[in-house]
């Protein structure tokens, strides 16, 4: 097989800074997980259908694999892992652990993620706007209902 | 005073902050120092006689560390019944479906293992294979094992009352198959599992699991060192739905790999490997005749069920009896036959799954609601007058103690205004319902009881220490919630130690549905132990007897006079300072029939209790297209006694979701020649956020007269009524009965048109 060549590449996760020295084909995923050890992101489908791997780049939720590591240097990069303020749980963390969305906890980094994207960009959706924008992540275990709920805890009336 | 400080209440779960930051490791997350890659060569033949595996090659290769093959695992074999041993671990002679393990090998990255993969040379003689049931039965038909004589793996037989005499008597009779193919786990973790051995050759070993010492065994045999050197370690476990309760072929390979490379070895599964290589949900034809009076009272009950079980035998036994010892347990049935065979084919292989037997549930539901429109009766009084009652023994033989299925089917009538919808809906709109029940265990041989062990420290604070696994569904917190309760401290006061086999005692597993009644009766007994010992030194200190002393808030206190109290802290060092024990035993074996037997002898107390549930729902259906709205669901079960009200509303909404939503609408498995075609979640179709309707959650509670504060189980009896009611409002909106599922677009289409042709 032939090598693929390896290069330098700087990337911003969670505010840190880390120089890397890795192939090119890699994916983001791989290298958040492999190389510097954020497994708070998930592989579970691997086709980017799941939203399990999802990560935020640049505020926007995105899947970590079917995005090349390469292609997001410069950009930054939140995990999971990033959310929290030390011991304090980000409110949609919060929200999921009060509101009982979290069983297994498989899809949660990713479907916490993606609804922290959604409240930034629509701080009042409705429940079907919710329901949209979670719907590129799926949940094995919960239905979904409760999942829901908790983050219209955080939507105030909605719209 | 409240009865409870925390049971019964809402409680935020002991792991979920941990799982909402990350910090929650899975198997696949963790990483050793000279981690190898594991990887499987995979049968490409759904049915082969191996002629030679040379793996010189691969051994060779720069960077692979180690290759096993049946050389390795010595044809060593697996079954969980001595008459079912019948899955080598890695084969020597055949292998049997497309995907069956063949070899492996470990090396330092994944490209160089798959590299290996490539090079390892397997001569196969290809053998003429079976694909379906009928295929596998007919005459002359390949054989897949010498040991089931027309690839019939397992056949149940039970015959209870006179049918005959039932019948005759019967005023409407109706004979009718169903039929559904397999349908998929699709945990959200993807198997994996890592090994690693220390210098005296202690296997550590870490893998989703549904109980680690069912695990343990296996491993302890086939590497052939004591169960003491076996340490199957706790790891976060990403669903298991039934799909993680059997060794694994991967685990021995992965032990193997780490043993032959003296390094720890990681396998990660790829969403295909899961879908093929773990385990399956059985596609099943269930014929069903039954006989009913005027009233729609059932006289009579024949079904044959013939379920597809794969290659090997895996819980076999359990899987052919279970879909009609669940339907035994919730319908009356005096006059009854079951003839369940489990037959043999070249596919993957099956195993318990959560919603096990929608074919069949559907089958004894619908053709129930097919009689009851034959006599003028309503689908709810049809259930009505044939609900198991408390006291009740089913026909074969067990008793039960305590059944709230009439409640269950009356409240969920009421909340979904069943008496204003059934029959004056719009058109296309429909109504439908569904009942089931389930066990809370079963006799499991020497696994078929719980160990919990309580260790109190000077703080105050216990450490509790159990061999129950939590696979999501939130056990950790029912065992600290439990042992809270009982010492009168805290959740935070407790530390948990539990599944891992170095140091938690026997515990059956989460299997079944067994961990709340049997592990949380164990775990309160243990408690109540260490109480009796603290008590007896706070009584003593109060001057007053021990039956006046209640435990709560960190202290002791005389019941009717709270501010007569010792705190906990002060009792426990009270009994260190006396050379006492201040630790606590239970352990808890639930009273069922040893002798019972699936195939010799299928009578007998089966569980000791057992829950009830109802699901009814209303959905719109579009003509045009065959796509099914789901307007509303209400689901209602009698799980005993409440625990912690949320985690059972979870487990609803999420049976709902699999064995309804994703199970009658969008869920199998589609197959060319023995291999899946969507084997991937874009092919395989869970239900998403947006698919969802709401769903109205009904929690009754009939406090079991032996369950830890009168529970049962969590949602099981909901899952498993989900597909009826969906295909019996499906039904109800076409005036159309279904016989094959699940009702995708096309079979609702060519429904419709059939009926206005």
């Amino acid at each position: 097989m032939e090598e693929i060549k390896k290069r330098s590449i700087t990337l911003t996760v969670n505010d840190e800074t880390y120089e890397l020295f890795t192939a090119p084909n890699r994916t983001l995923l791989e290298v958040l997980r492999d190389e510097l050890h954020f497994t708070g992101a998930k592989e579970s489908c691997g086709e980017g259908v799941c939203g399990s791997c999802t990560v935020l780049i640049d505020g926007q939720p995105v899947r970590s694999c079917l995005t090349l590591a390469v292609a997001v240097e410069g950009k930054a990069i939140t995990t999971i892992e990033g959310l929290a303020q030390g011991d304090q749980l980000h409110p949609v963390q919060e929200a999921f652990v009060t509101h009982h969305a979290i069983q297994c906890g498989f899809c949660s980094p990713g479907m916490i993620l993606t609804a922290v994207a959604l409240l930034q960009e629509n701080p009042q959706p409705t429940e079907e706007e919710i329901r949209r924008a979670l719907s590129g992540n799926t949940c094995r275990c919960t239905g979904y209902a409760k999942i829901v709920e908790a983050v219209q805890s955080l939507a105030g009336e909605g719209r | 005073m409240d009865k409870y400080a925390y049971i019964g209440k809402d409680m935020k779960r002991i792991d979920t902050s941990l799982k909402a930051t990350g910090g929650a490791l899975f198997a696949a997350d963790l990483s050793f120092p000279h981690l190898l890659v594991g990887k499987v060569l995979r049968s490409p033949h759904p049915h082969a006689r191996i002629l030679n595996i040379d793996t010189a090659k691969a051994e060779n290769l720069p960077g692979v560390k180690a290759v096993v093959t049946a050389k390795d695992t010595c044809g060593d074999k697996w079954g969980v019944f001595r008459y079912t041993q019948d899955q080598q671990f890695l084969p020597t002679e055949k292998v049997r479906y497309v995907g069956e393990e063949v070899a492996a090998v470990a090396a330092i990255d994944e490209d160089t293992a798959l590299e290996a993969l490539a090079l390892i040379e397997v001569q196969y003689e290809v053998l003429p294979a079976v694909f379906t049931i009928e295929e596998a039965m007919a005459p002359e038909a390949p054989q897949l094992h010498e040991v089931y004589p027309g690839n019939i793996n397992i056949h149940v037989h039970i015959e209870v009352g006179d049918l005959e005499k039932g019948f005759s008597e019967s005023f409407r009779i109706r004979e009718d198959t169903f039929s559904a193919p397999e349908d998929a786990y699709f945990q959200g973790e993807p198997y994996a599992v890592a090994a690693q051995f220390d210098p005296t050759g202690n296997l550590e070993i870490w893998m989703p699991n549904a109980g680690p010492h069912l695990k343990a065994k296996p491993l302890s045999n086939v590497l052939k060192i004591p169960l003491n050197k076996v340490r199957v370690r706790k790891i976060a476990i990403g669903g298991a739905f039934g799909g993680r309760s059997e060794i694994s072929p991967a685990d021995v390979i992965c032990a193997f790999l780490a043993k032959k490379a003296r390094r720890p070895v990681k396998i990660v599964y790829t969403r295909e490997e899961n879908t093929v290589a773990t385990r399956q949900a059985h596609s099943m034809i269930t014929r069903i005749k039954t006989g009913v009076d005027q009233n729609g009272k059932v006289l009579s009950r024949d079904i044959t069920c013939h379920l597809d079980g794969g290659a090997y035998s895996s819980t076999g036994p359990i899987a052919v009896s279970v879909p009609f010892l669940c339907m035994e347990q919730a319908y009356r049935m005096d006059n009854v036959r079951y003839n369940g065979y489990r037959v043999l084919t070249n596919k993957p292989i099956r195993g318990m799954f959560r919603t096990h037997g929608r074919a069949f549930a559907c089958g004894i539901d619908l053709q129930l609601d097919r009689l009851g429109q034959e006599l003028g009766i309503d689908p709810v009084t049809m259930r009505l007058r044939n609900a198991r009652q408390t006291g009740d023994y089913t026909p074969t033989k067990s008793y039960v103690a305590s059944c709230g299925l009439t409640e269950t089917i009356v409240k969920s009538a009421e909340k979904s205004g069943w008496k204003e919808k059934w029959g004056k809906l719009p058109p296309y709109h429909g109504i439908g319902i569904g009942c089931n029940s389930v066990q809370t265990g079963f006799p499991m041989g020497i696994r078929g009881g719980s160990q919990a062990l309580i260790k109190l420290n000077e703080d105050g604070g216990a450490t509790v220490i159990t061999g129950i696994v939590d696979n999501g569904q939130g056990n950790d917190h029912m065992i600290v919630q439990i042992a809270a309760e009982e010492l009168g401290i805290t959740p935070d006061d407790v530390q948990l130690i539990s599944a891992d086999t170095e140091v938690t005692p026997s515990d059956p597993g989460s299997y079944s549905m067994c961990e709340t009644f049997i592990g949380g009766n164990a775990v309160k007994l243990a408690a109540q132990d260490v109480k009796k010992k603290l008590f007896k030194i706070a009584a003593e200190a109060l001057g007053v007897s021990e039956g006046e002393l209640t435990a709560r808030n960190r202290k002791i206190f005389v019941t009717q006079n709270p501010d007569q109290s010792m705190s906990i802290a002060k009792a426990v060092r009270t009994s260190l300072s006396r050379n006492e024990s201040i630790s606590g035993e239970g352990s808890y074996w639930p009273k069922v029939d040893a002798k019972r037997e699936w195939v010799k002898n299928p009578f007998g107390q089966l569980s000791e209790t057992f829950s009830f549930g109802t699901v009814i729902v209303e959905v719109k259906v579009d003509p045009e297209t065959g796509q099914v709205e789901v307007l509303e669901v209400t689901a209602a079960q009698d799980v005993g006694f409440a625990l912690n009200p949320k985690v059972i509303e979870g487990q609803f909404e999420g049976g709902i979701a699999m064995g309804g939503q994703g199970g009658m609408l969008t869920e199998f498995l589609k197959w060319h020649e023995g291999r899946v075609l969507n084997p991937t979640q874009l092919g395989y179709l869970v239900p998403l956020a947006v698919d969802m309707p709401k769903i109205n959650n009904i929690i009754v509670e009939t406090m079991d007269p032996n369950g830890p504060y009168g529970a049962k189980e969590a949602g099981m009896s909901v899952a498993m009524s989900a597909a009826q009611a969906y295909c019996g409002a499906i039904s109800n909106a076409l005036g159309v009965y279904f016989k094959e599922f699940p009702l995708t677009p096309d079979k609702i289409l060519a429904a419709i048109e059939e009926k206005n042709k």
